[in-house]
């Protein structure tokens, strides 16, 4: 093999007190696609943010092109060839998208002034190359965030990138949309470009990647390549022992009377009219792609959107929830997608985020207007319990916890208030396979008490798993029920594409 | 934040360790280090109990204001009305008493309640209108200001004023106590255990923690905002009319100048104990640094000019400075 592009040794960092990386090696030649796996909070954020420049290790040794090196800053992190996708995409919501592209990066001038002519006749054939549509002079407003993750490859490339790291590339992607993104992944690799790929997404990993390194705890626990790299190894080495996959003993749950029942629900664009009834005691499922229109139609059973026209009813009477607040009020508990943006208080306690939801059992008297602080603390020594939340405390800022914690908290919020109706957006998005498995048993588990849940999801094996029944949404309507043994990945697939003109015959308006 | 080139060397664990400490408690650092350096300079004259009283009557003002203001932050949002409409509450509570003849208890309270309504006006153009909060406060304390003016015809209000209202703020009570620094102790001893030991406080953090999560966890954001800009307003009215009664006087722009003041405690009060969250005591920790400083400078016959130079030293130096040690504690 060539000289590796990058070679990392032992790299150790610590925050506070707690060690996030205890010695971690790997090397990337030039143009390998190198995958990167771990359990949330294994340490893969932070090597990269130590690679990023943004982070300074502790301990360990650093080589690119075989020269040591220290990265000090972000900018010296660019200038030696390494750029870095995040998930949470890097854009100006307000420029076109070639300013877009070439955002932070060197322009060249004519008379002092940016010679933008020049500039796109300079990146019109990367970003064709890396197949963006739009035209360059076009803005990036309502752009899908796959064209968002072209445009930052764009600039990665513009830059004379020769190792970009990609953080979950496709956890926001349609399944064609990854596919996509995979055959670019090839040809930069084919170009002598390095890849790091990191993702939760296995069959992913095994598809791209010539080379995996297992991260565990810390440390890199594994190295697999060619005949050592497979499914289950992988499985092996990233939960360090064994695990069982859920079996699908969803079908044979007995489900109750309908609690909550949905016609012709519209709000334009996303939801255009959906019709379904929620029983007691069944995990509903809802499939499809991603912009079918289901965080939308969460958001309007919850109250956080009004429909434009349809009607709703709660355990039989008239439910036309005017907030958030009255649906919590009604019965109804939500674990939104983006659980550090929409579900969680980063900063302020474990106690915090799950007494926020049960205020009114957290105070010490009806008159009297104060928190029972021991109250809220037992409470929350309850649920870290019940839900086997690992932390130190119940005073440990949530922010602090690994993604399948955080994820625990903010479905732990809810179930103190047992609620009639619990609907979970993503539910396991970023969670490490350990943490998955441990999040669909306790779903089940409401299910089985009487709670009637309602689970999005984009994960195509994730449904089967978990649901007694799925529907699967395209274009804003409800496309197929699947029930029973017909509950399949393959079903929800093919279902999630079906033509507009089927959409139009199966639902007439 | 992070990418912030300040020089890429390392700190050792201790060092880090050393850096969050600063940046928690500098702030309490730095006022006791000025506390016992101004003794030490002058022993005779700074670390008596009298002038301690008397910075802390002097300062009961600006921390009564400055708590309301708390409250405006904690929720997320600004309210830079508070200054023009202390001036206001200033002028109408002298008027209402010297004019109109108004029983004071009474005086008193019609002037809160238009804090009251000023702030819930505050609030429903923020929340409601969905004007940003520097814009919205800043508009309607300039008209506070035009109807200051309109109600005094330009004018200030000195003769005539009674007595009794004199003694509103220069009186003493408990143990002879000064009456500004019971109300500031009641009203920040209030608005602390309202924030930190309510259920009531715990949507007010959410809100300002994460409005987006507060609002999908039940909490009814827009209703917890206003409540905010409310309590600004009315302990904006509070320090009006307690100036006003220090003063003996109504004037049309008294109280200005308590917007500065009352910015500089709070932020000073986001770097004290926590990391960059605003809460009630933090501010009165502020208040105290900036009150103990200006004594220290008069004490010393510094220049008027100098206690704004340090005013504004201080509150960038502090906040600087805790905001530099959490980030370098965090590589």
């Amino acid at each position: 093999m060539a000289t590796p592009f990058l070679v990392a040794r032992d790299i150790a960092k610590a925050f506070g007190g707690t060690q996030a990386l205890k010695g971690v090696s790997l090397d990337i030649a030039p143009g390998e696609i190198h995958g990167l796996v771990g359990a949330n909070g294994a340490g893969k954020s932070t090597f990269i943010r130590i690679l990023a420049g943004l982070n300074h290790p502790d301990a360990g040794r650093l080589e690119l092109d075989g020269h040591s090196q220290q990265i000090g800053t972000p900018q010296r992190a660019t200038e030696l060839g390494m750029s870095f996708i995040h998930q949470e995409l890097a854009f100006v919501p307000g420029m076109t998208v070639l300013q877009n592209i070439m955002l932070g990066v060197p322009k060249k001038t004519r008379f002092g002034l940016t010679d933008w002519r020049a500039i796109a006749r300079d990146v019109a054939p990367i970003a064709r190359r890396v197949g963006i549509s739009a035209p360059l002079n076009a803005g990036v407003k309502g752009l899908s965030t796959a064209e968002i993750w072209l445009i930052n490859i764009c600039r990665a490339l513009v830059r004379k990138a020769r190792l970009i790291v990609m953080d979950e590339p496709t956890a926001s992607l349609a399944a064609s949309e990854a596919e996509r993104l995979f055959a670019i992944v090839r040809d930069l690799s084919a170009s002598g470009v390095a890849v790091l790929y990191i993702s939760h997404r296995l069959d992913e990993i095994l598809s791209l990647c010539t080379r995996v390194t297992v991260f565990r705890d810390g440390r890199s626990v594994a190295e697999l390549a060619g005949d050592t790299l497979n499914r289950p190894a992988l499985v092996e080495a990233i939960v360090g022992g064994a695990i069982r996959d859920p079996q699908r003993t969803a079908t044979t749950r007995q489900r109750g009377d309908v609690v909550m029942d949905a016609r012709t629900l519209a709000r334009a664009p996303n939801v255009r009219g959906v019709s379904l009834q929620l029983h007691a005691g069944e995990v509903l499922g809802i499939g499809g792609l991603v912009g079918a229109g289901r965080t939308e139609l969460a958001r309007l059973l919850f109250g956080a959107e009004r429909p434009d026209s349809g009607e709703m009813t709660l355990m039989g009477r008239p439910y036309a929830p005017a907030s958030p607040a009255a649906a919590v009020r009604a019965g109804l508990g939500l674990v939104p997608e983006e659980r550090r943006a929409e579900a969680l208080f980063l900063s302020k306690s474990i106690a915090f985020n799950l007494g926020i939801a049960n205020l009114d059992k957290i105070a010490l008297g009806r008159y009297l207007p104060l928190m029972n602080r021991r109250a809220r603390t037992s409470m929350a020594g309850e649920t870290i319990r019940s839900l086997s939340i690992k932390a130190r405390s119940a005073s440990t800022p949530v922010g602090r916890l690994s993604g399948g914690n955080q994820q625990k908290v903010a479905i732990g919020r809810w179930l103190q208030r047992a609620p009639k109706v619990l609907i979970l957006d993503e539910p396991t998005r970023g969670v490490d396979i350990g943490a998955r498995a441990e999040i669909h048993r306790l779903i089940r588990q409401q299910a089985d008490s009487g709670m009637a849940v309602l689970v999005i999801s984009s994960e195509p094996d994730e449904l089967p798993d978990l649901c007694d029944r799925v529907l699967v949404m395209a274009e804003g309507r409800v496309v197929r029920e699947l029930t029973g043994q017909a509950v399949s990945r393959k079903a929800i697939v093919e279902a999630s594409y079906v033509e507009p003109e089927a959409l139009m015959e199966d639902h007439p308006a | 934040m992070s990418d912030v080139a300040i020089s890429a060397r390392r700190l050792s664990p201790g060092a880090k360790a050393a850096l969050g400490i600063f940046a928690r408690y500098g702030t309490i650092i730095g006022l006791l280090a000025m506390i016992v350096t101004f003794s030490i300079l002058s022993p005779g004259a700074f670390p008596t109990l009298g002038n301690f009283t008397n910075v802390l009557n002097q300062a009961s003002l600006a921390m009564i204001i400055a708590g309301g203001l708390t409250l405006a932050v904690v929720v997320g949002e600004l309210d830079l009305s508070i200054g023009f409409a202390a001036s206001l509450h200033g002028i109408l509570i002298t008027g209402l008493v010297v004019h109109d003849k108004l029983p004071i208890p009474l005086a008193v309270v019609i002037v809160i309640a238009l804090g009251a309504v000023i702030g819930l006006v505050n609030g429903f153009i923020v929340t409601k209108v969905k004007v940003n909060s520097v814009i919205a406060t800043l508009g309607v304390g300039t008209i506070l200001t035009g109807l200051a003016f309109a109600y005094s015809a330009g004018v200030p209000i000195v003769a005539g004023v009674p007595e009794a209202f004199l003694q509103l703020s220069l009186g003493r009570w408990l143990f002879g106590i000064p009456n500004n620094i019971i109300v500031m102790i009641l009203v920040l001893g209030g608005l602390w255990l309202l924030v930190e030991r309510t259920p009531l406080g715990q949507e007010i953090q959410a809100v300002g923690g994460n409005a987006v999560a507060a609002r999908l966890a039940g909490v009814n954001v827009d209703r917890i905002k206003i409540l905010g800009f409310v309590i600004s307003g009315m302990c904006a009215a509070l320090t009006g009319i307690l100036l006003a009664s220090r003063l003996g006087s109504g004037t049309a722009s008294a109280a200005d100048s308590y917007l500065l003041t009352a910015f500089a405690a709070v932020f000073l009060g986001s770097a004290t104990l926590r990391d960059g969250e605003f809460h009630v005591l933090g501010t009165l920790v502020g208040a105290l640094i900036i009150a103990f400083g200006f004594n220290g400078l008069n004490i010393f016959g510094a220049p008027t000019f100098s206690q704004y130079v340090l005013q504004g030293a201080i509150l960038i130096i502090a906040v600087g400075m805790a905001s530099l040690g959490r980030s370098l504690a965090e590589r």
